[in-house]
């Protein structure tokens, strides 16, 4: 078993049948997809039953004796410099602690993406700013008793502002005589990336096509706004609860701000009412501790819906611009793609995302002549930040309704082309990025539409009365963690304690897809226990070790291979320590199902437990490993959506029939919440496509879609019936091979549906959403 | 003021300000933070809780319209250390994620499941219209309401063909939460659609 903690052998090979490898006997046969006895199954999520019955506690659901609540004041204007705040009125009313703006905190800049210390980034955010630059930007907070008297101090602060010009469109942002937001202008970031050479392919070309993709700024719309809870002790400790993505981003900001030393800020993971990236940035936590601080007593920012749409994150509003060229038997020449990322006021993860976009280009098709370009820029707008599939969502929609466009030119059938272009398994990334891997995106097109009856859907007539339908599909790929991109590793801490139940200490956060429990069934395959006897606390910055957080779709990937490999290396010291006892090699001795013993005398077998106290009162050792577990691949992960619409020509409204999806996820460790990821991300890419939309209104800055009456999300009535297929052949370097899902999910349904809705009316719709009015009008368009 | 109400079967007298919303009271007063208040305006459907049987959204709800009338929450959806039916078939059928919308979407189902116990799939889709989730798509969550009415149905009517396991005959002799008042269950089947939310007493569909 020794080789397969060593970090490279772990997961590889597994399906691909028995291996012969360097299996002891009597070991669990890992290599072997057909006798897992604990990855593969759908067991409940850990704290189901307490979701259930109400009984857990998010962190708004906590009280604490002399609890205070705090209040945001955003502002009500674009762009602006606060001449004055006049906060006397406020601070007189009984029951108001304090009342903080830029006057009474502190000045230090920060960049609330930030997640490791010596990243390097623009720090354009504070507590409270001197001008604010977005109606929704923070102002004051009023620090008071209950949520009621904070709320009517609030409307007490009189502040007086000095009105700037400000820019609101992505475009305009990028003329030279815009108003600068931040000293320097827009664009404040750019890049290039380029494969071959694009410029004498077009001469060359069968078939053209240039695309102008909008995508919308949206919002993640976890049912659980946006809290936190901080707290100080007596000995100068603030301790957050809060439901974050990253603990130790939170306590590296927190600590900033406050100049607080690393250990004096606490962090601990609160249960997670959703985030979907939303909450993976560093926003209330360094307000509360800071008035925590101040007050000397625990303090509470919950957010209400409006806030939380206007004034923690969204996604980047995107607008790509798509050239393809392809050649007469439907091979891609070349393209060129050049974005314009609009990151809203503060600057956040705006240059590290329109390269994550570009990145993707040269992962899902052979494209041998290929130049990305990126621009970012800040508008008078909500911040975007991190959103499930970081960029993805946003280029996967910008060039595969391109592809559909070029497919259309060329009579092609849109499977046909992707099969003709896609990557092959154990391709390299042209652009110079981490290989590719077992990329199996060929056979989710495959499978999937064979399984979807594409070809005849794709045939059946549209119709020519009121209601037409239309086939669509789109691919997509997302990354496994950061390997060759940002430091990603994770160390965990795993003990067996005397009645053999174990303890995983790490610095996970669960997102409410399944973290900790695909943690105990990965652990619980290697030691041949019950994922119950696992116990796998979510993190505690001062007791867990690092992790990188639940970024980058690198949890089950990578903290999952750190989890196996604690495993296999507590199993070892098992074995070790066993062998003293029983008197035999460390080869000889025996595990399953809870039972240890030596091959020579079966008949003197031992539960877990007792070995474990034999263990500690004979040898004087603790049966624990903590094991650091460095990432050595990132491969991609694939999946291909097949949809089927209905568009009612009359109201414009479209109604997504069917989806199918097919993912290749390496191997499933509990395909009950890959399903459910999937499920998910499909609804969330539906409204995407359709109907979701943040609607910055260009004249004034206002937001349209600040609350859920004029903010849709795609409801229970609306949500089509989804078929996933899984590819799990394994090959790369997680856990049993297995490859990421969360936000791959959500990825290839957005452009799935548009292309269903262009092959329904014969139209080139390329702005997202497709609200019902401009689908009225490109029908209009199209008859005159 | 002054408010009486039932919650969960237990008979309280509380001082509320008029202008309190149930919700308020229920998970500040009473401390039941099951429900939840998602977006304030009766859209997401987080803070559903059952008066008189009925789905509302606690957050449109002023208390004192919860004046005499018997509220159930999901705290009270089970007998203590129980599950309901549909409590179960939401852990079975991986319905829950990040379960912020859980209680919700389960007492949403309970007034279904009161008034229309063998639903078909289009009304509990309908049932569920006003319950937003981010997580699930409302799939598990939809295959989890038909397992349980499927089971509810089979108790009801062992002819009904579906297998009567040990678990729901343990389950048989459990009453329904004493804060549903099964006596307004046929009425309430006349005169509300199945799927019908309301606001208050005066039976405005949200």
């Amino acid at each position: 078993m020794s080789d397969l903690g060593a970090g490279k052998a772990n997961g590889l090979n597994i399906t691909s049948g028995p291996v012969e490898a360097n299996l002891e006997e009597g070991g669990t046969d890992l290599m072997k997809a057909e006798v897992l006895k604990q990855v593969g199954r759908s067991i409940p999520m850990h704290d189901a039953v307490a979701k259930a019955t109400g009984r857990i506690r998010y962190t708004g659901d906590i009280d604490m004796p002399g609890m205070l609540h705090a209040k945001l004041l955003l502002s009500p204007v674009p762009h602006a410099r606060i001449r004055r705040i006049e906060t006397a009125e406020a601070l007189a009313v009984p029951g108001v602690w304090d009342v903080f703006t830029y006057e009474n905190t502190p000045s230090v800049l920060y960049n609330s993406q930030v997640w490791f210390a010596g990243q390097e980034a623009s720090k354009d955010e504070r507590l409270f700013p001197d001008t604010v630059r977005f109606i929704g930007d923070r102002v004051a907070a009023v620090v008071a008793a209950d949520k009621e008297t904070a709320a009517r101090a609030l409307s007490l602060i009189k502040v007086e502002y000095e009105e700037l010009p400000a820019v609101f469109e992505a475009e305009e942002a990028l003329r030279p005589d815009a108003p600068p937001i931040h000293p320097g202008g827009s664009p404040f970031f750019s890049k290039e990336l380029v494969v071959g050479d694009v410029r004498d392919i077009w001469p060359r070309a069968k078939a053209i096509a240039e695309d102008r993709v909008e995508t919308p700024k949206i919002h993640h719309a976890a049912l659980e706004t946006h809290v936190c809870l901080a707290f100080p002790d007596h000995n100068g400790k603030i301790t957050l609860v809060t439901p974050c993505q990253i603990l130790y981003s939170v306590r590296l900001i927190v600590a900033t701000v406050l100049g607080l030393p690393f250990n004096k800020v606490r962090v601990l993971k609160a249960p997670m009412g959703g985030s979907f990236g939303g909450k993976q940035e560093v926003i209330l936590e360094p307000l509360a501790a800071f008035f925590s601080r101040e007050t000397g007593r625990p303090v509470k920012i919950e957010l209400n819906r409006q806030e939380t749409i206007l004034t923690t994150r969204t996604r980047t509003k995107t607008i790509g611009y798509v050239r393809t060229a392809l050649a007469e038997d439907g091979k891609i020449l070349g393209r060129t793609v050049r974005t314009v990322v609009d990151t809203g006021a503060y600057t956040s993860n705006g240059p590290i995302i329109g390269v994550a976009m570009g990145k993707k280009v040269f992962r899902l098709y052979r494209i041998e002549n290929q130049l990305y370009r990126t621009e970012s820029v800040h508008t008078n707008t909500p911040v975007a930040g991190a959103a499930r599939g970081y960029g993805s969502p946003q280029i996967h929609a910008i060039t595969e309704i391109n592809l559909d466009h070029v497919a259309r030119i060329l009579g092609l059938d849109p499977v046909e082309l992707r099969l003709k272009n896609l990557v092959h398994p154990g391709d390299f990334d042209l652009s110079g990025g981490p290989p590719l891997g077992q990329a199996r995106i060929l056979e989710c097109v495959r499978e999937g539409a064979k399984a979807f009856g594409w070809a005849e859907r794709r045939k059946r007539p549209q119709g020519d009365g009121r209601f037409r339908r239309g086939a669509g599909m789109a691919c997509a790929t997302h990354s496994n963690g950061y390997f060759a991109a940002y430091p990603d590793f994770t160390t965990m801490t795993l003990r067996m304690l005397e009645d053999g139940s174990l303890i995983l200490n790490s610095g996970i956060q669960d997102l409410g897809c399944g973290t900790v429990t695909s943690m105990k069934q990965i652990i619980a395959e290697v030691l041949e226990v019950d994922p119950e006897r696992i116990e796998a606390p979510e993190g505690d910055t001062e007791t867990s070790p690092w992790d990188a957080g639940s970024q980058a779709s690198r949890v089950t990937h990578v903290a999952g291979a750190c989890a196996f490999e604690a495993a296999v290396k507590v199993k070892e010291m098992l074995r070790r320590e066993t062998a003293k006892i029983l008197e035999c090699s460390p080869q000889e001795v025996r595990l399953e199902s809870e039972r240890i013993w030596s091959a020579a005398k079966p008949e003197e077998n031992f539960s877990y437990g007792e070995m474990v106290s034999l263990i500690q009162s004979r040898n004087r050792s603790e049966v624990i490993v903590t094991s650091t577990y460095r990432a050595q691949d990132n491969p991609g992960s694939y999946g291909a959506n097949f949809v089927e619409v209905e568009v009612d020509t009359l109201t414009g409204l479209v109604r997504v029939l069917e989806v199918l999806a097919a993912h290749d996820v390496g191997r499933a460790i509990n395909p009950g919440f890959v399903k459910g990821q999937i499920y998910g991300g499909i609804q969330m890419g539906i409204g995407y496509a359709l109907s979701e939309d943040i609607a910055i209104d260009p004249n004034n800055g206002r937001a349209k879609g600040d609350r859920f009456s004029r903010y849709h999300l795609i409801n229970a009535p609306d949500m089509p019936p989804v078929k996933v297929i899984l590819i799990e052949k394994g090959g790369d370097l997680g856990p049993f091979g297995a490859k990421s899902i969360g936000e791959i999910a959500t990825c290839p349904t957005a452009p799935a549906v548009v292309n269903a809705v262009n092959h329904a009316l014969g139209t080139n719709l390329t702005s997202l959403p497709l609200t019902p009015d401009k689908i009225i009008q490109a029908l209009h368009y199209s008859r005159h | 003021m002054e408010l009486r109400l039932r919650v969960n079967g237990i008979a309280h007298t509380l001082e509320v300000e008029p202008q309190a919303r149930l919700l308020d009271v229920l998970r500040e007063q009473l401390g039941l933070t099951g429900a939840k208040e998602g977006c304030g305006e009766g859209e997401c459907g987080a803070c559903t809780v059952l008066m008189d049987g009925l789905a509302v959204n606690s957050c449109l709800v002023l208390a004192h319209q919860a004046r005499g009338r018997s509220i159930t929450t999901v705290e009270g959806l089970a007998a203590a250390g129980g599950l309901d039916r549909l409590q179960q078939a939401f852990i079975d059928q991986g319905a829950i994620q990040c379960g912020y919308c859980t209680p919700g979407m389960l007492m949403s189902a309970k007034a279904l499941l009161l008034a229309e116990p063998d639903p078909t799939e289009e009304q509990i889709r309908l049932a569920l219209a006003g319950n937003l989730c981010r997580c699930t798509g409302y799939v598990n969550i939809i295959k989890a309401i038909r397992e349980a009415a499927a089971g509810e149905v089979a108790l009801k009517d062992p002819a009904a063909g579906v297998r009567v396991g040990k678990a729901a005959e343990g389950e048989r002799g459990q009453e329904l939460p004493q804060g549903v008042l099964l006596g307004n269950e046929a009425g309430m089947a006349e005169s509300a659609p199945a799927a019908g939310k309301v606001l208050s007493g005066e039976g405005e569909a949200v």
